[in-house]
C-alpha cells in the first residue's frame, strides 16, 4: 500500500512501534514518521489497536505456594513414584501449616504482597521503591548501540518503553530510549549501559510510593463493597423504574473508579517491578572541513564572480528603489513646488 | 532457571513468583474458566520441575516457560473439544469494553489471534513468537499486522455504533 511512495512499508512501521526494527531502518523510519501524514495515521491506529486491547485485563491469581521442590533429586524411580505421593504430602502439609501456624511475617516481593492481599491487608506492607535512572552517554561507535540495547534488555527480560532515533544532518545522532527492566536487574542493566559509551552523567532516584498503594487499595476494596451492595439491592428490590435506573446510573459510576483505580495500580505495580532507565546516547561527531579553492586562477574567478553579483545586486537595489519611492517623491516635489511659487508671487506683490 | 537447576529452592520460587502472574494471564485469557487456568499456571510450574535435569538455555526462561504453557494449553483444549464443548461458552463477568475487545479478538484468525496476544499481552518479542509458533520470523511481522489491521475494523463499527447509543 504505501511501499511505492514510502521509505518504509506498513509492517516496518509497525515493527519499529514494537521496537522490533533494525537500527538503521529504524533511523530511517523515525524521520519518515516525522513528515509523513500518511504514517502518522496508521501508527496512531496501531497504538490504538493495543491501547483498546489493555481493555481486557484478567484478575489477579488467587494466592498459592510454588509447588513443592524435592530437596534431593537424586535417581528417576523417585521422580515418578515420588511425584503423586509429594503432592499429597505437600497438599496436606499446607493445609496442617495453614491450621496451626498464626499468619507467617511477610518476607517475599511487593507482587507476592499484593496476592496475598486478605491476609497482608493486617500487616505493613514491604516498601515499595519506583527506581528511575537517568544515563546521558556519548559514543564513537554509534551504530553498534541500538543492537547492544536490544541485547541488553533480552538478558534482562525487559523492554523498550520508548525509543527515538534522530540523525539530522551536519550534527552527530542522537539515541533517546525509555529501557523498562526488571527492578531486581536493575543495577547489572546501569552497568551495561554505561559500557557503551563515554558517561557523561548519571543520576538515579527512588520514589517510594507504598503510601499511595496502600491509600488506593484500601479504598478500591471500598469501591468493590459498595458495587457488591448495590447489586445486591438491584437484585433484591423492586422499586420503581426511575428507582432501578438510578441505581444501576451508581453502579455504572462505582464499576467506572474500580476499573480506574485497578489500573492505576496495575501501573503502579509495573513501576515498582520495573524500573526505568532513561538512556540518551549522543554521537561524538566528526565535522568534515570544508576545503578552499586551492588555486590563484579558482580564487580570481570565484572573486570576479562575486564582483559581478554585487554590481548586478547594487542595479537592482537603485532600481528598485526609485520604483518604490519614485512616485511618491515625484508627487510631493510637484506640491512643494506649487506652494513655493504661490508663496513667491505673494511676497513679489506685496512688496511691489 | 540455572541456579534452580543446580538444586536452589530460592531459585525456583522467584522464578515462581516472577512468572506465576503472567502464566495466570496466559491461560486465563485462553480458558472459560478461573480454576482451570489456576490448575494449569500450577502444572507448568510442576512441569518445569519435572524437567529441571533436561534443561538446556537456548532460549529465555520466558519462551521456555510460555513453550510448556502452550502445549498444557494445548492438551486442555483437545480434552474440552472432546468431553465438553459447551463449557467453551461461559465466561466471566467483565466490563462491556473488556467483553467487548474479547469478542472481537475472537472472531480473529486462529493463528493471527494467538500471534496478536503473545504480543500485546505476554509481550513477547517477534523472534520469541517466531520460537514458540515454530514459523518464520517475517511471517509473525505479516500475521501480526493483519491481525492488528482486521482487529482495528471489528472495534470501530462497535465503537461508532457504542457512542451513538450512549449519546
Amino acid at each position: 500500500m504505501l511501499t511505492h511512495t514510502h521509505p518504509i512499508d506498513p509492517e516496518e512501521l509497525m515493527a519499529y512501534l514494537d521496537g522490533e526494527l533494525s537500527v538503521d531502518r529504524a533511523a530511517t523510519a523515525a524521520a519518515h514518521l516525522e513528515n509523513c501524514r500518511e504514517c502518522q495515521e496508521l501508527a496512531a491506529d496501531l497504538q490504538g489497536v493495543s491501547r483498546r486491547m489493555t481493555a481486557w485485563q484478567v484478575d489477579p491469581c488467587a494466592p498459592s505456594a510454588p509447588p513443592s521442590v524435592p530437596e534431593r533429586r537424586a535417581s528417576r524411580w523417585r521422580w515418578q513414584w515420588g511425584l503423586a505421593g509429594a503432592g499429597v504430602a505437600a497438599l496436606s502439609a499446607f493445609v496442617m501449616i495453614g491450621l496451626l501456624r498464626p499468619p507467617v511475617k511477610y518476607q517475599r516481593t511487593t507482587r507476592d504482597f499484593v496476592k496475598t492481599r486478605p491476609v497482608a491487608a493486617e500487616m505493613p506492607p514491604p516498601r515499595m521503591i519506583a527506581h528511575t535512572a537517568q544515563l546521558t552517554l556519548s559514543t564513537t561507535e554509534f551504530d553498534k548501540t541500538r543492537p547492544a540495547l536490544d541485547d541488553i534488555l533480552k538478558r534482562h527480560q525487559g523492554y523498550f518503553g520508548e525509543l527515538n532515533i534522530n540523525a539530522p544532518a551536519g550534527i552527530g545522532r542522537t539515541l533517546e530510549a525509555t529501557l523498562r527492566v526488571p527492578a531486581d536487574h536493575r543495577d547489572a542493566a546501569i552497568a551495561e549501559v554505561k559500557r557503551l559509551g563515554h558517561v557523561e552523567s548519571e543520576s538515579q532516584t527512588g520514589e517510594e510510593v507504598t503510601a499511595e498503594y496502600v491509600d488506593r487499595e484500601a479504598r478500591l476494596n471500598n469501591a468493590r463493597n459498595t458495587e457488591k451492595r448495590l447489586t445486591e439491592l438491584l437484585r433484591d428490590r423492586t422499586g420503581k423504574l426511575s428507582d432501578v435506573l438510578a441505581v444501576q446510573l451508581e453502579i455504572g459510576h462505582v464499576r467506572e473508579s474500580i476499573e480506574r483505580m485497578q489500573a492505576e495500580q496495575k501501573s503502579l505495580l509495573k513501576r515498582v517491578d520495573f524500573a526505568t532507565l532513561n538512556v540518551k546516547i549522543l554521537e561524538d561527531y566528526k565535522d568534515r572541513l570544508q576545503v578552499m579553492p586551492d588555486t590563484i586562477l579558482g580564487r580570481f574567478r570565484n572573486s570576479a564572480i562575486a564582483g559581478y553579483r554585487g554590481m548586478l545586486e547594487g542595479i537592482v537595489t537603485v532600481i528598485s528603489f526609485l520604483l518604490s519611492t519614485g512616485p511618491s517623491l515625484l508627487f510631493w516635489s510637484v506640491i512643494i513646488f506649487i506652494i513655493i511659487k504661490f508663496t513667491w508671487k505673494i511676497f513679489r506683490r506685496f512688496k511691489s | 532457571m540455572l541456579d534452580f537447576q543446580r538444586g536452589s529452592r530460592e531459585a525456583f520460587e522467584e522464578l515462581f513468583a516472577r512468572y506465576r502472574e503472567p502464566l495466570h494471564g496466559f491461560f486465563r485469557r485462553r480458558l472459560p474458566t478461573v480454576e482451570r487456568a489456576e490448575d494449569l499456571t500450577q502444572e507448568t510450574f510442576l512441569a518445569v520441575i519435572r524437567a529441571t535435569a533436561r534443561y538446556q538455555p537456548r532460549s529465555l526462561v520466558r519462551t521456555y516457560l510460555y513453550g510448556i504453557a502452550f502445549k498444557l494449553l494445548a492438551v486442555e483444549r483437545r480434552q474440552q473439544a472432546r468431553s465438553a464443548p459447551l463449557a467453551q461458552t461461559a465466561h466471566e463477568p467483565a466490563s462491556d469494553t473488556a467483553l467487548w475487545v474479547r469478542q472481537a479478538i475472537e472472531k480473529l484468525d486462529p493463528t493471527e489471534r494467538e500471534i496478536l496476544m503473545l504480543r500485546e499481552y505476554e509481550q513477547l518479542s517477534y523472534s520469541e513468537i517466531a520460537d514458540l509458533l515454530r514459523i518464520p520470523l517475517n511471517t509473525v511481522r505479516t500475521k501480526l499486522f493483519r491481525s492488528r489491521m482486521a482487529l482495528k475494523g471489528l472495534l470501530d463499527p462497535a465503537s461508532d455504533l457504542k457512542a451513538e447509543s450512549e449519546a
